[in-house]
């Protein structure tokens, strides 16, 4: 091998033999990609049309009446919305409501109060049982919790609560185990890792300057927490928060076990009530004729409307924070 | 190309020859704000010219143009004309990746690809050559004993180039840009990120490879240029302050500014 | 001055105990889920679960076609599912960045990401189950598949976002046009995250229930016809869970055990393979 043969440049028609694909494949790939991107924004528009047209014969028959009305009755032909609609958001809001302050008390644990060598471990193991599928929490929720809670929990609550005027209501009626309350501590436990895990991520961003120069001034933990971090990863623990909810809303399997399936509005949150997904789950398959199927639909059409108004402001906040962290 | 000879005597007074590339008039614009202005230089045919300035002068954008690489970011534009073997590469029609094919590139961190050192020096070779495995064979080798780290890697051609030191991975760089056959290679302060002795070995390896190449590097270290380099370019804010051969920059600047700079001045 | 000082005090010891509280709660709440699922889970688990059919009312039997369907399924939906994302991950990385188009996409990946299952099945009952007349596998795999585009092509874009610009630098500089650039250099350096993603997706759908309810339904048999109704763990696990029958019962726990176990050792090698550099 001589110097000379190293340093011949390479002929140039050589090289444009060579690059006469690049331009042509640099399109396709180009074209490749650009359409596999649009074939998600068509399967966001696919998913609602399908749905639209799934549930048109359901709102051509009920018109608006659909969501505001009570009646379930497949025997009849005759369906309102109501009864789900209001499952799921009454069981949405009491699994927040148990879920969202725990799981700040873990994330707050987990970033300023755990050892560090515990904090990986457990961060992890939050991070695992968020994969966990929801059929899981829902079997335990059917074959343990809802015994527990008929037993023991249901009872006192019952006990408790006669006499006192509204909590009374509220907590009425014979311990059926499975039903609204039931259903949404369960909802709870299962988001519980999901907002944790996002919380701590968020709160995370805080730059430890900030704290630093709090603790520097004399503030106590639970100082720096609510009047340093919080205040600074507020989007993002909102976003974390909404996200949990649209996981709640649109939650099937750890909801069809323990709610009861009845399409009665009760006063009680120890009634069996329904959910829009537990009652697709449990009916869909089984539906027989045009308008029950239809209604079934409309009943998913709604509960997609409602998680995505409820993802998109949760992606809106947490995309403020982002660009609040870069 | 125009300077066939080798003659020692010729290579000395080549500048008389035309420029390999003539830089005329050269401004360069990130989005709206104007990081070059009126440029105008040559680079002689296998020769070293250095550019020097202090850091945001525009040095190292200048070289970014010279290969367009700066196309790879949208809001990125030059203006003026950059001539080649007598065709300006800023016009459209210019096919960008025969362009780098032509003019190397060796980058201030050294990127080796994550794959073993073979494959990367055969990924640039690949792109416009069909060879058998014997021919491949000898140009990976070839290339590495032109970038003086055949003897280190011999032994393990096959392992990732990754699991290298940082002036070994380096000289992979330089040799995966010599493997391609270029005519001119660009290096963007390659010894900044090096310690002195990968340094020198890059400093002698600039030396031999002016034999064959035409070479522009960007360095902020004085000393560098003027051991490395046949000209020099001292840049400003943007703009060429003075050009001419390293000798006569570092002994009698023309100018107040370039004087200051070399003897430490400012910047 | 020292009133208000205890009083901080208190209330900063009272807010540590109520969050090491919430912190010990929800560990306890978890360990006892999972603490359940293994107890009764291993007390069922047989060799039987692995060669036998899932069997009629009231007889003993196993899972086998149940654990077929689900990996066959999980198989085709990330087989459809996996290029799709990879490529739309890409132009969102590579093409498109701050693009109206990416944008956009982006955004309603997103969305997507975390829509409700059950409303994945009721899209593809409509789009493919009815026009074809009856459930089937491939009507679960896609609406899997569905699943698996946004979790693949979210990976795909962060781990294309953390290849150093160097690399594509040098790889443009040596003449290499982009698409070779992306496809040779940029997916070699992010190859580890990109796997990670798909793996990340295994685990998502594999315990998916609700999308297969009403696509590909159930099988009580061993069947391999992708056209006709197919057998899945967790339809398996919901129906059996809700039977009346012990043996029923006994199988949905070891389902359930099943499949968590096979989750968690996806999720498991994926953040290995995430934690390990690049080849």
């Amino acid at each position: 091998m001589t110097d000379v043969a190293a340093i011949t440049p390479v002929s140039k028609e050589r090289r444009i033999a060579a690059s006469r694909w690049f331009a042509p494949s640099d399109r396709l790939f180009h074209g490749l990609t650009m359409g596999a991107a649009i074939a998600v924004l068509l399967l966001l528009g696919g998913v609602i049309l399908a749905l639209l047209q799934g549930s048109l014969p359901a709102f051509s028959k009920f018109g608006i009446d659909f969501i505001y009305t009570q009646a379930w009755s497949p025997a009849r032909d005759n369906f309102g919305a109501l009864a789900p609609i209001s499952g799921t958001l009454i069981t949405s809001f009491i699994a927040m409501l148990v879920a969202v302050p725990l799981s700040f008390g873990i994330a707050i644990f987990l970033t300023e109060i755990c050892p560090m060598w515990l904090r990986r471990p457990i961060g992890t193991a939050i991070e695992l049982l968020a994969g966990i599928p929801s059929i899981i929490y829902g079997i335990w929720g059917l074959f343990v919790f809802a015994p527990f809670m008929q037993r023991h929990v249901q009872p006192f609550l019952i006990n408790t609560f006669s006499g006192v005027p509204v909590l009374e209501n509220l907590f009425a009626g014979p311990p059926y185990g499975i039903g609204i309350l039931t259903t949404s501590l369960i909802l709870a436990i299962m988001v519980l890792p999901f907002i944790t895990a996002v919380s701590r991520d968020v709160l995370e961003t805080v730059p430890a300057v900030l704290k630093e120069a709090a603790y520097g001034l004399g503030c106590t933990t639970w100082e720096v927490a609510r009047r340093v971090m919080l205040p600074y990863a507020r989007a993002g623990v909102l976003g974390g928060v909404m996200l949990g909810l649209g996981r709640a809303l649109g939650e099937t399997m750890a909801v069809t076990f323990v709610i009861g399936n009845a399409h009665r509005i009760q006063a009680s949150i120890l009634s069996p009530g329904t959910t829009i997904s537990a009652t697709i789950a449990n009916e869909f398959a089984e539906a027989m004729g045009a308008t029950y199927t239809s209604s079934l639909m409309a009943l998913g059409l709604i509960l997609f409307l409602i998680t995505f108004i409820v993802l998109a402001f949760a992606r809106l906040m947490l995309l403020r924070m982002n660009q609040k962290a870069g | 190309m125009t300077v066939e000879t080798l003659d020692p005597i010729a290579k000395q007074a080549d500048t008389t020859m035309p420029p390999k590339v003539s830089i005329e008039n050269l401004a360069f614009f990130y989005g709206e704000s104007k990081a070059l202005k009126n440029i105008s230089l040559p680079l002689h045919d296998r020769k070293v010219t250095a550019f020097i300035g202090p850091s945001g002068c525009g040095k190292s954008t200048l070289l970014r143009i010279l290969n367009r690489i700066y196309e790879m970011y949208p809001k990125q534009r030059a203006e003026g004309k950059v001539v080649v073997d007598g065709l300006n590469i800023l016009d459209k029609g210019t096919d960008l990746n025969m362009l780098r094919a032509k003019i190397g590139m060796v980058f201030q961190k050294p990127t080796p690809f994550p794959m073993s050192i073979y494959e990367n020096i055969a990924f640039g070779v690949r792109l416009y050559e069909r060879l058998g495995k014997e021919e491949m064979d000898e140009r990976v080798e070839s290339a590495l004993r032109k970038a003086a780290l055949w003897e280190e890697v011999k032994n393990k051609l096959h392992s990732s180039g990754l699991g290298l030191s940082g002036g070994q991975q380096q000289r992979l760089c330089i040799a995966r840009t010599v493997a391609v056959r270029p005519e001119i290679i660009l290096l963007d302060e390659p010894c900044s990120a090096l310690d002195p002795i990968s340094t020198a070995k890059i400093e002698e390896l600039i030396d031999e490879l002016k034999d064959d190449y035409t070479i522009a590097i960007v360095t902020h270290n004085m000393q560098q240029a003027a051991r490395t380099s046949d000209f020099t370019a001292f840049m400003y804010l943007g703009e060429l302050i003075e050009f001419g051969e390293t000798k006569q920059i570092f002994t009698h600047p023309g100018k107040q500014q370039t004087q200051d700079y070399i003897t430490g001045r400012f910047g | 001055m020292v009133d208000l000082y205890s009083r901080r005090r208190m209330a900063n010891r009272i807010v540590v105990s109520l969050s090491i509280g919430a912190a010990l709660l929800g560990i306890t709440w978890l360990v006892l889920i999972l603490g359940q699922l293994l107890i009764e889970g291993f007390g069922a688990l047989s060799l039987a679960v692995f060669t036998e059919m899932t069997p009629p009312p009231g007889s003993t039997g196993g899972l086998r076609n149940a654990i077929f369907g689900t990996a066959v399924m999980t198989s085709i939906a990330i087989l459809l599912g996996t290029p799709i994302g990879i490529l739309a991950g890409t132009y969102l990385a590579e093409y498109g960045r701050e693009s109206k188009l990416a944008m956009v996409v982006r955004f309603i990946n997103d969305v997507l990401l975390s829509a409700p299952s059950i409303v994945i099945g009721l899209f593809i009952y409509e789009m493919m189950v009815i026009h074809m007349g009856h459930f089937s596998a491939w009507a679960g795999a896609v609406a899997l598949a569905v699943i698996v585009i946004p979790v693949v092509l979210r990976t795909t874009e962060d781990m294309l976002n953390l290849v150093p610009t160097g690399l594509r630098e040098a790889a443009t500089a040596l003449g290499a046009p982009r698409y070779f650039v992306i496809r040779r250099v940029a997916y070699k350096a992010a190859r580890n995250g990109i796997v990670t993603g798909i793996l990340l997706a295994v685990a998502r759908i594999s315990g998916e229930t609700a999308p297969l309810l009403f696509t590909a339904l159930n099988n009580q048999f061993w069947s391999t016809d992708l056209n006709a109704p197919m057998a899945n763990l967790p339809v398996v696990i919901f129906q059996f869970a809700l039977s009346p029958y012990e043996d029923w019962r006994k199988l949905a726990w070891v389902g359930a055990l099943l499949i968590t176990m096979a989750i968690l050792a996806v999720n498991i090698g994926a953040r290995a393979l995430a934690g390990r550099k690049a080849s």
